[in-house]
């Protein structure tokens, strides 16, 4: 404990160290102001987002929000898809060979280069957004789902079907349970997914998310703003991953080996 | 999966799968259950495509951008493989750079677009920069955490018969961490390769991402957009099988297959 206690203490003080550096450098004319703007005016950047906002009025908590629920949607939406067709496909290999260059394909496609596509069919308003970001979830969702399914421990189901189990009570009793952590993994990456790509979709055509923030304060010189979006996009990232990898261990104890799990 | 458990008739019907979908759609869109306009059937989009775009637009556009991910790629992975295997090495690096790779790395590389463009202007740098992040970013990690999970044996065995230093590292270390370093780098040519399309929608004049972009503010086209986006995600399928090939034959070398 002592010894992260230490490790700990020493991230800090490099950062520490790190931004006293990029303060006098820039105190010094050493780096201009606009292109780094010292921590202390990132520090009265972020007081000013949070306060007024940044167009004025938008907070950077309205930001936040509009960017969380943007993600939300096209989340749940995928999810709510991708659960049970590949609990199907997963469970009848025809269906699974069938369809699995498609997949393969379709799950390679850019997700940001449907851009253009789907502001052709929807607009350039919210909904392309949830799609673009159901999109992306719904293919890493759906080949976690399926490989989780089809690369259960043979031993396992030859094991149940030894105690008599066959069928959906087969499929219920032990496919399920052991395919769940290859699940969870995968509901973890498509929300990585989600997030990566709703920064590049709110770059294009609209005011209000973390993207159009970063992306807005910048045309109008604003770099000390740009910086305090980008902080908040990663600790966002930070906070939904670390926070599902302890849900993940909460609820599925069984799961003790999962790095060999995930790919 | 390797590809020798692959049978013919999985193959066989891999291919009968993607064929029925491809004559679904053209289908769908010959009999008017989807408009045209909006969603042409494959057919549909390549006589557009042929009519619209010459080989050599076409050829300009996809050489920007290979060029882009293949240079971004190479020098961001370089940087990660060498930065990641020293602060895994030295432990003095490694306090030092740890902390910053970890305090970065949540960000992802699209979010660096902006501070790219007030960096190094609209052009070509600032593109190179944000595909070097997506590269960087998942190697560094990977190497580092590869050579912090050596087995501690086999650095023992290693300085048993007489290596220390830089041949230690070279000979025992790094082929150690090879598999994790591996990873690392496939995870990076995905993540260069998406960073690169989007970078090319919103800050680009030339390249693949551009083309497709430019053809919906111009009106052009839907056939050209779906045929471009297609053949992005031929370029990613084909460039991450390669990689895949040629990482599984350089870590073979020393963990087998």
């Amino acid at each position: 404990m002592s010894a992260r206690l230490a490790r700990a203490a020493s991230s800090l003080a490099v950062i520490a160290v790190l931004l006293a550096a990029w303060e006098l450098a820039v105190g010094y004319g050493l780096l201009k102001a606009y292109q780094f703007p010292p921590p202390s005016k990132i520090a009265r950047g972020f007081a000013e987002l949070s306060l007024t906002g940044f167009p004025t009025g938008v907070s950077l908590w309205a930001h936040t929000g509009v960017t969380i629920w943007r993600v939300l949607q096209g989340y749940v939406a995928a999810i709510l898809l991708a659960v049970p067709l590949g609990l199907l496909i997963g469970a009848l290999p025809v269906l699974d060979k069938l369809s699995a260059p498609l997949i393969v394909f379709c799950r390679s496609v850019a997700t940001l280069s449907l851009l253009p596509l789907v502001i052709v069919w929807f607009g350039a308003g919210e909904l392309t957004k949830v799609v673009l970001i159901g999109y992306g979830c719904f293919w890493t969702m759906l080949s976690n789902v399926i490989a989780g399914v089809r690369y259960v421990d043979p031993v396992l189901v030859r094991a149940a079907r030894s105690f008599g189990l066959q069928g959906p009570e087969l499929y219920r009793e032990v496919v399920l349970p052991a395919a769940l952590p290859r699940i969870f993994a995968g509901a973890r990456m498509a929300l990585g997914v989600g997030f990566m790509v709703i920064v590049g979709a709110e770059m294009i055509g609209t005011i209000q998310g973390l993207g159009a923030l970063i992306m807005e304060a910048r045309t109008f010189y604003r770099s000390e703003i740009t910086i305090v979006g980008m902080l908040v996009i990663g600790l966002l990232g930070f906070l939904i991953s670390s926070g599902l990898a302890g849900l993940e261990r909460l609820l599925m104890p069984w799961a003790s080996n999962l790095d060999q799990v995930r790919r | 999966m390797s590809a020798s458990t692959i049978r013919s008739n999985d193959i066989a019907l891999g291919v009968i799968g993607t064929l029925a979908v491809i004559m679904l759609w053209e289908a769908a869109v010959r009999t008017g259950v989807i408009d045209r306009g909006i969603f042409p059937s494959p057919s549909l989009a390549i006589a557009a495509a042929t009519e619209r775009l010459t080989a050599r637009q076409l050829g300009e556009n996809l050489s920007w951008s290979l060029a882009r991910v293949f240079s971004g790629f190479l020098l961001g992975a370089l940087a990660g493989v060498v930065v990641g295997i020293l602060a895994g090495w030295y432990r003095r690096f490694g306090v030092v750079v740890s902390p910053l790779v970890e305090l970065l790395r949540p960000i992802p590389p699209l979010a660096w677009i902006p501070l790219a463009i007030i960096w190094f202007g609209l052009g070509e740098p600032s593109k190179f920069f944000i595909i070097f992040l997506g590269a960087f970013f998942p190697v560094v990690t990977a190497a580092y955490q590869g050579m912090r999970g050596i087995d501690p044996m086999l650095l023992r065995a290693g300085q048993t018969m007489g290596l220390s230093g830089v041949p230690l590292l070279l000979r025992v270390a790094i082929p150690a961490a090879a598999p994790d370093l591996a990873t690392g780098l496939r995870i990076g040519w995905g993540l260069s390769f998406g960073v690169l399309v989007a970078a090319e929608l919103i800050a680009a004049d030339r390249g693949l991402g551009y083309m497709i972009i430019n053809e919906r503010n111009t009106g052009g086209s839907v056939g050209v957009i779906i045929v471009g986006i297609l053949l992005i995600g031929a370029l990613n399928l084909l460039t991450d099988a390669a990689i895949g090939v040629a990482i599984r034959h350089w870590v073979g070398r020393w963990h087998g297959s």
